[in-house]
């Protein structure tokens, strides 16, 4: 049987090369000792614009908004002046209305070497601070869910645009060819859905797959029709060789299409990704002790364990960015009443996983050069909502992330919110400023990752953002 | 072994063809993604680590790195680079540091993705764009902007191939290159392309039947008559206008709430089309369809559910900033006229003047005043609450009124009773209470539909940078002035002025608004447009291919009066009618040709932009679940009305992230939710669009994950065991013949022996290998054939057309 010529390698591109297939060509040809061109395949690996500090990322999202005045931003004057107005300016928008300071119903206490402040709600995070590296003034643009989810996911509130997690993987590929290179675990469908792991404008081969979704335990979660309960793979291998046979008469007769060949090579890929995935997934090998460091002997943390261990195993397989997130089917972190109720409950589900993955990835020298992010989308007020005594309101102005791991300082703050932690008032990061970190951190310069489309290069950072240089090792 | 060798030949041969490819294409001028990484990877390379040295300042060793010409001149070693061969170019073994003597003396090595850009920059041919993209020439010449004019039909050689005069320019623009277009189409590709083309469903095999064995001269006209008076056709091509109109049946953004009522425009837009709404109506009505006077309530509630196009855009309806809100819906309608009807991207121009096309930011704010003016939302507050028309009939609104006066009445009786109760009084006053509920609940609803009213008329004022907070000073309301050309419309001080701007819009020397929709009809018919940036026809849009050509069919869709001739259709060329348009490009030679070219035209014109053959094409999302529901025999053909799940402005996805769209339906798919923020999954799969964005070009992308979908869905196997069932209840039919019916049915065409035989091989094969799970024969029989179904949908014959 002869075998077609492609004309032009811009052919190629344009019409099909956007796909798995593309990579299992790729593939085939590296492993005949044939260098491909890095081009013809969209998601093999690329050199960084600088040399990297982190080579992917984990990222924890807490869907919500948890109260850094609660957690991690101690302000020993809300304490003092409970049930006093607020002494500055309010913001001139804000989501609701909110009444005089309400101090925190927890007992902050200072841990590790470094001294840093935790309240009562993270004692397990508490043990890892000198591995954390805080942002006390990290600021939006939006008070209400949807738009901050989206700024903190997209860089932008009032557009589609492409995942922070598509533009990692659009600048630097996947290092596993059998998996894709960014996938999101349980992640919300509400505000922004799939837009907070979407592609947009970027090729679909960029975009985040999904391991089930917020309503689903992770213990159920999987890749869409990675499994086939009605035939044995060896049924599937023979209708898939038959299927081979016949897209290649059919390609004779109709003369060389790169397009077709690509789709060939799509099957055979489905094929391994569809092996590889539950090898992810099974746990087995897991020791019982590991199992516990994640949580997994508690009913309340071994669905936000199971979550993180799987990250660790993505991470382990050269997978680029993955996100947790915990998002409880309610109301999530989002306690404008019921706070005390609703953090502690909360924070339980989470404080023990991500200790336990914090120490885990350390434990297998995975630390160094994984970046590990958590964070919701906005903070909460200092004030409490409404008329109530128990609750606070959305704050975008001023509040708390923190990365671990991959090239930034362990043990260190940065920046400060105003006395009672309304304002990012000393060294304000704003989202976009966070995002340019991140991407500098994983090599790229985040003004020379550029996306054209519709006639202008897009950027994740759109015309702003800085590299927070104070945060790198 | 023997298949990976294939793939290194494919491979070397594509190496090998690159380089004095890319060479000749320098010569030409860089194309667009050329000029794009040249700008973002090379030029800022070039000045920061090169040129300090090597520039207008300082010449070390002779050399200059500033032009193309210097580069290719070199230095004191000789030429710099070889374009298209990085392994002898100076320049590349210099950064990678091969030898002592060559390396950069001073400096850092570079990184490795700046080496491998400019490995990649060099084996490109050293594309060296002057300057930024940006229009050489004043924009006012640009040729979009300048009203098409009627060009000279072209001359040609062959004067036996063209049947129509649009084949002149084909056949024109290859015989310059010496190529010869491709043979005629046999009957069979030619009657599955213009099925799937038109109506987006294949033939049935008595339609392929008939059109074969049918010698008048005329058949392929009788078909495609026959698909244009289906209305299937309104349906398919509805759906490609529903690209552009950004449709959707939720406004997705920050709160996923229902548009409930959005069905209304997709049934619109879909009975427009079958009823060859002349195009210059159908922009007017979604822009002002209000604003147009009628007696007959039956056009007047038709041309307010068209309004409903500007109303259908994503909109952050939590957004706290009132004023921000609005700006923000005002952009998005800005941008989305601009885009669908002009393909200009008019968004930029909020926050600064336009950097590439001549719409400063003066116009944009002249724009925003009519859609300032314009009632989209009933009210800002969160959340937002948009417009809807009542849609009432003659009689509702007395049956209404029926209602509530009997509503009055009970309240009457009750306030009385009320008024001295009494322990006798209590249970009738509460079964009376009761009953009011009820009634209350049970009122006529008069349906509604989206769409825009005129507000109180403003001009808006000028937001420096885009910024809602600073007020700039107050432009009055006006179309762009570079583009008006002659035609500036006054504006009405009482109305919004959507009726002046459409009416501008469908002037029919509108430099854009003709040539951007016969485009967008041609990209349909084609897979690539004339101007391949279907919705960019601005500076940083491609150019056309064949701008006579693309006049040539602008000025034939605006012919004011019908000519009748071409075609035996209902109507002429001309007038706007998108069906002649339909008639005029699939009667000519250009469509009927085939897939397969000879290797000269291939060779020479491998992106087929000259159109020396068919493309072959991967079917949509849509056709291919049709198509799948179609060949097993189960597709639901009625048409129109919502399948939405939840009431309007209901969520469809709140903090609980459950899915709750139901797509277990065998309707079109044209019919099912298109939820913004969670697209079907299986649209999302085959490159649906973005409902939040206009578009009129889809991307074909081929990754695993649809391959996943075709293997293991219980959705394709539910399909192929439908098609399997359908197979073996032909009783008269033996095995050959049942496959050989299922190729008919799939591909259009008989299997061949061989083909037959191997196919029945499989089944024997399957239905051993399940024999100790399935132990019932039947039911193994069934998922046998449901296995050799499966495969024969998944090949590339079903799902590419020719």
């Amino acid at each position: 049987m002869s075998y077609p010529t492609l004309h032009s390698r811009r052919e190629m591109l344009r019409q099909s090369a956007v796909g798995f297939g593309s990579l299992a060509l790729a593939s085939l040809l590296a492993e005949d000792g044939v260098r491909a061109q890095p081009s013809l395949d969209p998601l093999a690996p690329r050199p960084a614009h600088h040399a990297p500090r982190a080579k992917r990322i984990i990222f924890m999202f807490m869907k919500g908004g948890p109260s850094h005045v609660d957690t991690f931003d101690y302000k020993p004057l809300l304490q003092r002046d409970h049930g006093r107005p607020y002494p500055f300016d309010r913001p001139r928008v804000t989501f609701a209305s909110t009444g005089n300071l309400l101090g925190s119903p927890w007992r902050f206490r200072r841990h590790g070497a470094s001294g840093a402040w935790v309240s009562s709600l993270f004692p397990n995070v508490a043990r890892c601070v000198d591995d954390l590296c805080f942002v006390h003034s990290l600021h939006g643009t939006n008070a209400a869910h949807g738009g901050a989810v989206m700024k903190l996911h997209t860089g932008a509130d009032n557009f589609v645009r492409p995942s922070i997690g598509s533009w990692v993987t659009y600048g630097l590929g996947s290092e596993n060819r059998n998996l894709p290179g960014f996938v999101s675990i349980c992640p919300t469908l509400a505000h922004g859905g799939v837009n907070n792991w979407g592609s947009a404008f970027l090729p679909a081969v960029y975009q985040g797959t999904p391991l089930g979704n917020a309503s689903i335990p992770a213990v159920e979660a999987r890749v869409r029709y990675i499994r086939n309960d009605r035939l044995p793979t060896d049924v599937q291998r023979l209708q898939l060789d038959r299927l081979l046979e016949m897209n290649r008469d059919h390609q004779a007769h109709s003369g060389a299409e790169p397009s077709l060949e690509a789709r060939i090579n799509s099957f055979e890929l489905a094929f391994r990704m569809q092996r590889e995935m539950p090898e992810v997934e099974d746990l087995s090998g897991e020791s019982q002790a590991t199992l516990n460091l994640y949580g997994f002997n508690d009913p309340v943390t071994a669905n936000f364990g199971r979550q993180c261990l799987l990250a660790r195993r993505f991470a382990e397989r050269g997978v680029r960015f993955i996100q947790c997130t915990h998002s409880d089917p309610l109301v999530q972190w989002d306690q404008h009443g019921n706070l005390r109720q609703g953090h502690e409950a909360k924070a339980r589900e989470v404080d023990l996983p991500i200790a336990g993955l914090l120490t885990d990835l350390k434990a297998r020298g995975l630390l160094e050069d994984t970046l590990v992010w958590w964070g919701g989308e906005f903070g909460r007020t200092p004030t409490v909502e409404g008329g109530g005594m128990d609750g606070r309101d959305h704050n975008p102005e001023g509040f708390t992330h923190w990365l671990a791991g991959g090239g930034v300082k362990g043990g260190f703050h940065y920046g400060a919110t105003d006395d009672y932690g309304w304002h990012a008032e000393q060294d304000p990061v704003h989202i976009h400023d966070m995002h340019a970190t991140i991407l500098h951190l994983l090599g790229l310069d985040h003004e020379r990752l550029t996306y054209r489309y519709g006639g202008r290069d897009f950027r994740l950072t759109d015309v702003r953002g800085n590299v927070v240089e104070a945060l790198l090792a | 072994m023997h298949r990976r060798h294939s793939f290194v030949l494919v491979l070397a041969a594509l190496a090998i063809a690159t380089a004095p490819d890319a060479v000749c294409a320098q010569e030409k001028a860089a194309s667009p993604e050329q000029v794009r990484f040249f700008e973002t990877s090379i030029r800022p390379l070039l000045v920061d680590r090169c040129q300090k040295c090597h520039g207008p300042k300082k010449q070390k060793a002779e050399l200059r790195l500033d032009s193309r010409a210097s580069i290719l001149k070199g230095g004191e070693s000789g030429p710099a680079a070889v374009p298209g061969y990085p392994d002898k170019s100076l320049l590349i073994k210099a950064v990678r540091h091969v030898s002592d003597k060559l390396k950069i003396p001073d400096g850092k090595k570079l990184s490795g993705r700046e080496i491998a850009d400019l490995t990649r920059w060099v084996q490109m041919g050293l594309p060296y764009p002057e300057t930024l993209a940006a229009p050489k020439a004043d924009p006012k010449n640009w040729w979009a902007f300048q009203s098409p004019r009627r060009p000279e039909v072209p001359k040609v050689k062959d004067s036996a191939w063209p049947q129509t005069a649009l084949d002149h320019f084909i056949l024109a623009k290859l015989e310059a290159k010496g190529l010869k277009p491709a043979p005629a189409a046999d009957r069979r590709t030619l009657i599955r392309r213009a099925t799937f083309d038109l109506i987006g469903l294949p033939p049935t095999p008595a339609e392929l039947d008939a059109f074969v064995k049918d010698t008048s001269a005329n058949a392929f006209a009788k078909v495609v008559d026959r698909l244009l008076a289906s209305p299937h056709y309104g349906e398919r091509w509805g759906r490609h206008w529903l690209d552009v109109a950004r449709y959707a049946d939720s406004n997705g953004l920050d709160e996923n709430v229902a548009f409930g009522n959005a069905w209304r425009y997709r049934d619109y837009v879909v009975k427009a089309f079958n009823d060859d709404l002349p195009f210059d109506q159908f922009v007017l009505e979604q822009l002002a369809g209000d604003l147009l006077e009628t007696k007959d309530v039956a056009v007047r509630q038709r041309r307010l559910i068209a309004t409903g196009f500007l109303s259908l855009g994503p909109k952050v309806i939590a957004e706290v900033d009132e004023k921000k809100m609005e700006m923000d819906i005002v952009d998005e309608q800005i941008d989305t006229v601009g885009r669908a009807f002009m393909g200009l991207t008019l968004g930029c121009a909020r926050c600064h003047d336009h950097k590439f096309d001549p719409i400063p930011l003066a116009d944009y704010y002249g724009l925003a005043g009519i859609f300032r003016s314009t009632k989209t939302m009933d009210h800002f507050k969160k959340i937002a609450r948009w417009h809807e028309h009542p849609l009432a009939s003659a009689t509702d609104p007395a049956i209404k009124a029926a209602h509530a006066s009997e509503i009055a009445k009970q309240k009457a009786v009750i306030d009385e009773l009320a008024r001295k109760p009494t322990e006798e009084t209590k249970a009738t006053l509460k079964r009376l209470r009761d009953e009011l509920a009820k009634l209350e609940k049970s009122g006529p609803t008069i349906p509604t539909a989206m769409g825009v009213a005129d507000g109180v008329v403003v001009d808006a004022a000028i937001h420096p940078r885009g910024n809602h907070l600073k007020i700039g000073k107050a432009v009055p309301r006006h179309v762009p002035v570079l583009l008006a050309l002659e035609h500036a419309p006054a504006f009405d001080a009482k109305t919004s002025g959507r009726l002046e701007l459409g009416r501008w819009l469908v002037q029919p020397d509108h430099p854009l608004t003709s040539r951007v929709m016969v485009n967008r009809i041609w990209r349909w018919h084609f897979g690539d447009g004339i101007v391949r940036s279907t919705d960019n026809f601005g500076t940083l849009g491609e150019l056309p291919s064949d701008q006579a050509l693309l006049d040539w069919l602008a000025h034939r869709f605006t012919l004011p009066s019908p000519l009748g001739g071409e075609g035996s259709g209902v109507r002429g060329d001309g007038a706007w009618s998108i069906k002649a348009m339909h008639r005029l490009i699939m009667l000519s030679s250009t469509y009927q040709m085939s897939a397969t070219a000879d290797a000269k035209t291939k060779e020479a014109d491998p992106e087929n932009r000259l159109h020396g053959r068919a493309n072959v094409r991967r079917l949509e999302a849509e056709a291919i679940r049709d198509t799948l529901l179609a060949v097993g025999g189960v597709l639901d053909r009625s048409m129109g009305g919502s399948m939405l799940h939840v009431k309007n402005r209901d969520y469809l996805f709140d903090h609980t992230s459950k899915d709750t769209t139901s797509y277990d339906s065998r309707r079109r798919s044209l019919y099912l939710p298109v939820i913004r923020n969670h697209l079907y999954d299986v649209f999302q799969l085959f490159d649906y669009p973005d409902p939040a964005t206009p578009s009129g070009d889809r991307a074909t992308t081929t990754v695993a994950p649809q391959a996943l979908f075709l293997m293991n869905s219980d959705w394709t196997m539910k399909i192929c065991d439908h098609l399997a069932e359908s197979l073996l209840k032909q009783t008269g039919l033996d095995d050959v013949g049942r496959v050989r019916r299922l190729y008919v049915e799939a591909y259009g065409r008989d299997a061949t022996d061989a083909e037959a035989a191997k196919a029945i091989a499989l089944v024997r094969e399957v239905d051993l290998a399940i024999q100790k799970r399935e132990p019932n024969l039947d039911r193994r029989r069934l998922l046998a054939w449901s296995a050799l179904c499966q495969v024969v949908v998944s090949a590339n014959e079903f799902v590419y057309v020719q």
